[in-house]
């Protein structure tokens, strides 16, 4: 099954309670079927609230018109969506066959022992939340990891402190969007930093 | 950027006739070509490598240098992935030039020498294995064996411009179908063109468009599947963000066959980038009129929109898919219903693969008997593939259907790196399976995969070395599908589970004897009772890995071992683990490197006493499974041990054994087997004699490798150290002749290790073979070995093409030259360099010294004149025919192309055999005369008889014997003892040992390459050829090793 939220976090009850619910609406409002586009819906507010808070999830249910119970189900369904807090900023690793067979886990390894915290899981600061994803089709580039979008090529774990020094995690920064970077400017000069 | 602008005399949009059409269209291509472009890949890949700075430092270069003599283009993905980032260079009345690798320091050069007629920049040309460079794009092999149709645009235009989509041709297919088909022509013309669903299943497409086509309900969906979840596959990536017209073309074709008013394109949120291209791409086809709304005035509409997937690859499964795209939980519904009758909302839907519907307008426009024309009878046309994993290129390609793996692997994907074998392809990811070597002639079509246990699958192959374990492959898929697996139905959610539980018992070495089995009953269930196809086919890797590479689960289940190094429970390093005698090579390794080489010879004396030996012509295999080798290349461990043995020598301790037991051990036969098991019997505390058929022990190191690879005082001295611990050695007695095992029984000896070798010569099997001047090449090697005098002709064939055959001819040139005659010395081999059994460095010190080599040749007689004496091999050549079971192809003789090799000696170096007569009736022995035994312990069909080596293996490699000989003495110590008291303190040790990491000096640096003598002054005696590295030069390359021992 796809990540299951942690229970009991009392971050995520802390924000939750002070969530401003107006984005919610406006949101909804602009479909149409909001019921039937409930995974874009969703989408949409994670990528303005950085993740789904239960406040948010059930104004989304009232809003749309549906019983609570079946947004939680797709909010709890789908890799995509977390209702806990992320970090600011994204480090995925990829765990496709093609970089498992040239070392991913041990380029996993190292991203565990350098950020202190296990897949799933983001740094108590909220600087950083750790991903796998089960291929990012970059195979040829193997193994691969992300920072915020930004691909990383040929990783190997001698690089990794390397490649995560590559954004100083910052507290006045926003909550990371989860929209992927923008447009065609993916990537940038990433690679074999 | 493209946009929807009208070109210069163009129709106003949008276009609303096939005329208007028809107007935009030859204005799009009547527009002035540049003379020069440049195409910079601008797919995900290059991106990652750096494509976006390449991409504006070409465009400054360009502005600034040609003004508008020259384009630079974002371009699709040409599929060189590995090689990016890439350009290609298009000049008029010129082949395309292909560039690797490019940076942005290049653009200036790169410019330039574009605006030059027939210019290349020499640093981006791509060089093919013998390192000649192929500047041209129709010379590289990467491009030159794909057909691409799919693919068609993929990295020649732009893929933001859809003028550049209509100037190829794009959107002509769909003018035709609308104005000049029905859409029961379309139809028929898909159903003839035999197009099967390129999404892995390969449902025949014309058939599930027909179905739909008859339904009366309206609206109807088409859908197309962009939800690549299996792990290791992109094609529909790189057709997405190459070609996304090329799609929404095929899906507009589709939908006006199938009378469909709505299409949406469900694409995974992984690939933002092709999303992004795609709506892009839908908003042009839109503002054109080619989409929406009443297409080119003929009535006919069609909307577009792009749903993106959340994570989750369940929703591959169509049912799921429809679920995911109505806003629920993607889970699978049973079927039927069928979508094309009840889909999306509840209305008749086709959901076709992303490369389904780029194949839909080229059979329209061309015709389906061209179609056909491609590929094989049962699966026409072509397939993408993304290739991935140990290959030397890898990235996405097309080819015809029929293909055999073979060309796949080593003809498009160039071979192996690192100098490693190939092992096995990984079709169709999670639900697909591994072959091996035997099946790499087998034609890729979806009936002959099918067959052989794997499937074509979406097309990701993964290609995989020696350091992959399949079984822990087998996990990893499991532990994927058991993760994704949606939970509705018991066989998938919870057979998965216990399956995953079980491969982790067996790759943590925990397994129970029975688990296999299990795994298998399990793995067929869940098969069977799956509700879906995610169930129904995550089986398939532990399946087919059962049955292709079952004696790997076997030594995971009982010799808790990983032949691979990949399962870190029972590995403590890849080199240790692919060690024959289990050195602790990183340790001693690391000692060397801090410059303690007494401590590292003390760990490697653990396991195996002849390190100076081994450092000279051990082949190995730890340099193989380093990992080291992924990233430049492999520590040169031997090179390391032989820096460490050598400088240790004079210090080496050898002091007797303390004698603790009772019971007296026997060893038959003085080679390496023999004396390492000796060595550890001894140092286990049991009074151990060595009987000895030659005078002098050693075996085949001392009379079969010569001495310019192993220096005689080199071999003396180790073999010494082994018989100081308390040895007693008799020679000159052989089994059979001077005493039986019986005997040795009677007198006293309470356990044997039989490791008498493989010395018997194979004949060469043709007329003639026993004449003079013919001789088996250990008999050449044992004379010359032992310095006596080997009358050799003017000119020798050698026959044959293993490490005897290179000792043997190396030996015949010495001794030409000792007898004053100029060098003349031929090895004949049947099959091609690539299959000589002989290591790549042999063969190489060989043709230095002069050895000519002749491949593909099979003797057929030897040829007598005057007195007798040779005069010639006559040979015949041959072609390589099907692949044997072994992975090497049959050599078949061509009739009539009978040839004569002039020669006076002919040396038979084919092949080595156990001599059976001494064991008849005594022990178990296999059909080829080798000796039975227990493959963990050694022991043989007679109780308290163990055998190794040669005897055992038939001819082999030194290590495997020594790793033999100490396999040998742990059972032997067991078997007396009821205690494995050498092996488990060894074991516990060698797990606990923790050599800090040592200060990385030079740990950047390239591989050490010891120095040879020259080939001129080889011949001229039996000098040493190789030479060691100095203590600075094996410190440094010892700090090359990456420690894997300490990782984790």
């Amino acid at each position: 099954m796809p990540r299951r939220p942690r229970s009991g976090d009392e971050a995520a009850a802390a924000a939750a309670a002070t969530v401003d619910l107006t984005a919610v609406r406006e949101i909804v409002a602009g479909f149409e079927e909001p019921a039937s586009d409930l995974v874009t819906v969703l989408q949409r507010v994670q990528d303005r609230y950085g993740y789904l808070p239960a406040p948010v999830l059930e104004e989304v249910a009232r809003c749309a018109g549906v019983p609570p119970s079946r947004v939680y189900g797709v909010a709890t369904f789908y890799a995509q969506f977390s209702t806990v807090p992320t970090g600011r900023h994204k480090v995925r690793v990829c765990q496709g066959t093609a970089c498992h067979v040239r070392g991913g886990e041990e380029v996993l390894r190292a991203v565990q022992r350098e950020l202190g915290i296990a897949p799933g899981e983001t740094t108590p600061d909220l600087a950083f939340g750790l991903e796998t994803v089960a291929c990012l089709g970059a195979c040829s580039l193997a193994p691969v990891m992300t920072v915020d979008g930004r691909v990383f090529a040929r990783m190997n774990a001698g690089r990794v402190p390397a490649v995560l020094a590559t954004v100083a995690p910052s507290p006045g920064q926003g909550q990371g969007s989860d929209a992927g970077p923008p447009g065609e400017g993916q990537g940038g000069e990433g690679g074999e930093g | 950027m493209g946009g929807a602008r009208s070109p210069g005399g163009s129709p106003p949009l949008p276009l609303r006739s096939r005329e208007a059409f028809e107007a935009y269209r030859a204005a799009v291509t009547g527009r002035p070509r540049p003379r020069v472009v440049l195409r910079v890949c601008g797919d995900t890949g290059c991106l990652a490598a750096g494509a976006e700075a390449v991409l504006e430092a070409l465009r400054r270069e360009a502005a600034a240098l040609a003004g508008d003599g020259i384009e630079v283009r974002r371009v699709g993905c040409p599929g060189f992935c590995s090689r990016g980032p890439v350009v290609i260079i298009d000049r008029e009345g010129e082949p395309p030039v292909f560039c690797q690798g490019v940076e942005p320091v290049h653009a200036d050069a790169l410019v330039g020498q574009a605006l030059t007629p027939g210019g290349v920049v020499p640093d981006l040309v791509f060089s093919d294995e013998e390192g000649r460079a192929l500047p041209r794009l129709d010379e590289v092999p990467f491009f030159t064996r794909q057909t691409r149709v799919a693919l068609r645009d993929c990295g020649l235009i732009d893929p933001t411009d859809i003028d550049a989509f209509i100037a190829r041709d794009g959107y002509l297919a769909l003018v035709k179908a609308l104005f000049e088909m029905s859409p029961d022509d379309v139809l028929d013309a898909v159903e003839r063109s035999g197009l099967r669903g390129r999404g892995g299943g390969g449902f025949p497409t014309g058939a599930k468009w027909r179905l739909m086509a008859a339904q009366p309900q309206r609206p109807k969906y088409v859908v197309c599947n962009a939800d690549e979840g299996d792990p290791g596959a992109f094609m529909d990536r790189g057709i997405l963000e190459g070609d996304p017209h090329a799609v929404i073309e095929g899906m507009l074709i589709g939908a006006y066959a199938m009378g469909a008013s709505e299409g949406v394109v469900y694409c995974r949120a992984e690939y933002p980038l092709a999303i992004a291209r795609l709506r892009t791409a839908i908003g042009q086809a839109t503002a054109l009129g080619l989409l929406g709304d009443d297409v080119l005035g003929t009535g006919f509409s069609f909307g577009l929109r792009v749903k993106e997937g959340a994570g989750a690859f369940v929703c591959g499964e169509e049912t799921a898919l429809i679920a995911s795209v109505e806003g629920r939980r993607g889970m699978p519904r049973p079927r039927p219903p069928y979508p094309a009758v009840s889909g999306l909302r509840g209305k008749p839907t086709t959901i076709n693969n992303v490369e389904t519907w780029a194949n839909v307008a080229p059979i329209v426009l061309r015709g389906p008997e061209w179609f056909r024309t491609l590929g094989t009878p049962g699966s026409p046309g072509t397939k993408v593939f993304s290739l991935a994993g140990k290959l030397r290129n890898t990235g996405l390609v097309e080819v015809p259907m029929g293909v055999t793996l073979r060309d796949l692997v080593f003809g498009v994907g160039g071979g192996m790196t690192a100098g490693r074998r190939f092992k096995a392809v990984q079709m169709g990811g999670p639900s697909g399976g591994c072959l091996g070597p035997a099946h790499l002639d087998l034609p890729v079509d979806y009936d002959s995969l099918k067959g052989a246990g794997a499937i074509m699958g979406s097309g990701g192959v993964i290609v995989l070395d020696e350091t992959a374990c399949m079984v822990d492959l087998a996990r990893f898929f499991l532990r994927f599908t058991q993760s994704e697996s949606c939970g509705k139905c018991v066989p998938c959610r919870l057979g998965t589970k216990r399956m995953l539980e079980i491969l982790e018992r067996i790759t943590a070495g925990e397994a129970e004897p029975d688990d296999l089995d299990r795994l298998e009953r399990l793995a067929r269930t869940v098969a069977r009772t799956s509700l879906c196809g995610l169930g129904q086919t995550a089986p398939n890797p532990v399946l087919s890995t059962l049955r292709h590479f079952r004696r790997e689960y076997e030594e995971h289940v009982f010799d808790r071992r990983c032949r691979a190094g990949a399962c870190r429970a029972l590995a403590k390093a890849p080199c240790t683990n692919a060690c024959p005698a289990g050195v602790d090579t990183p340790s001693y390794v690391a000692l060397v490197a801090a410059g303690r080489p007494d401590e590292a010879l003390a760990v490697h004396l653990e396991r195996n006493p002849f390190p100076s030996v081994c450092g000279r012509v051990c082949h190995h295999p730890c340099e193989v499974m380093c990992r080291r080798g992924d990233l430049d290349a492999p520590v040169a461990i031997a090179a390391v041990k032989r820096f460490m043995a050598d400088v240790t020598a004079a210090r080496r301790a050898s002091a007797p054994a303390r004698v603790t037991r009772p019971q007296q051990v026997a060893v038959v036969g003085g080679g390496p087997a023999g004396l390492t098991c000796a060595y550890h019997l001894a140092l286990a505390g049991f009074p151990v004699t060595v009987f000895e058929a030659e005078a002098a022990l050693g075996g085949m190191l001392r009379y079969g490798i010569p001495p310019f690879r192993l220096p005689r005082d080199v071999l003396e001295r180790e073999i010494e150290a082994v018989v100081d611990l308390g040895l007693t050695v008799r020679t000159g007695l052989r089994l059979g002749r001077d005493f039986t095992l019986d005997g040795l029984f009677g007198e006293g000896f309470a356990a044997v290790f039989v490791a008498v070798g493989a010395e018997r010569a194979a004949p060469l099997g043709v007329e003639n073979d026993a004449a003079p001047g013919v001789m088996p090449a250990l008999d050449l090697l044992r004379a010359a070995n032992r310095g006596e005098s080997v009358a050799v002709g003017r000119r020798v064939v050698v026959v044959g093409g293993g490490s005897v055959a290179m000792d043997a001819a190396r030996t015949a040139l010495r001794l030409q030259a000792a007898a004053g005659k100029a060098g003349d010395v031929t090895v004949v081999y049947r099959r091609s360099r690539a299959e000589m059994p002989a290591h790549e460095w042999e063969v190489r010190e060989a043709e230095e010294e002069g050895v000519r080599l002749v491949f593909l040749t099979a003797p057929t007689r030897v040829l007598l004149g005057e007195g007798g004496r040779v005069r010639g091999l006559e040979c015949l050549r041959v072609e390589l025919g099907e692949v044997q079971p072994d992975g090497r192809r049959r050599p078949r003789p061509l009739p009539g192309s009978e040839h004569v090799v002039e020669c006076d000696t002919v040396v038979a170096a084919t092949g080595l055999a156990v001599d059976t007569r001494l064991f008849d009736g005594v022990l178990d022995l296999d059909p080829d005369g080798t000796v039975v035994v227990d493959q963990r312990t050694g022991a043989t069909s007679r109780r308290g008889v163990f055998a190794g080596g040669d005897a055992v293996r038939g001819p082999a490699t030194v290590v495997e014997a020594i790793g033999d000989g100490q396999r040998a003495a742990f059972a032997i110590e067991e078997y007396l003892t009821g205690r494995a008291g050498r092996a488990a303190e060894l074991a516990a040790r060698q797990r606990l040992r923790r050599v800090p990491r040592a200060e990385a000096v030079g740990a950047g640096a390239a591989r050490a390459v010891p120095s040879c003598l020259d080939p001129r002054q080889r011949l001229a005696g039996f000098a040493e050829v190789v030479a060691g590295l100095d203590e600075g030069a094996a410190r440094a390359e010892a700090a090359r090793c990456l420690r894997c021992d300490l990782d984790g």
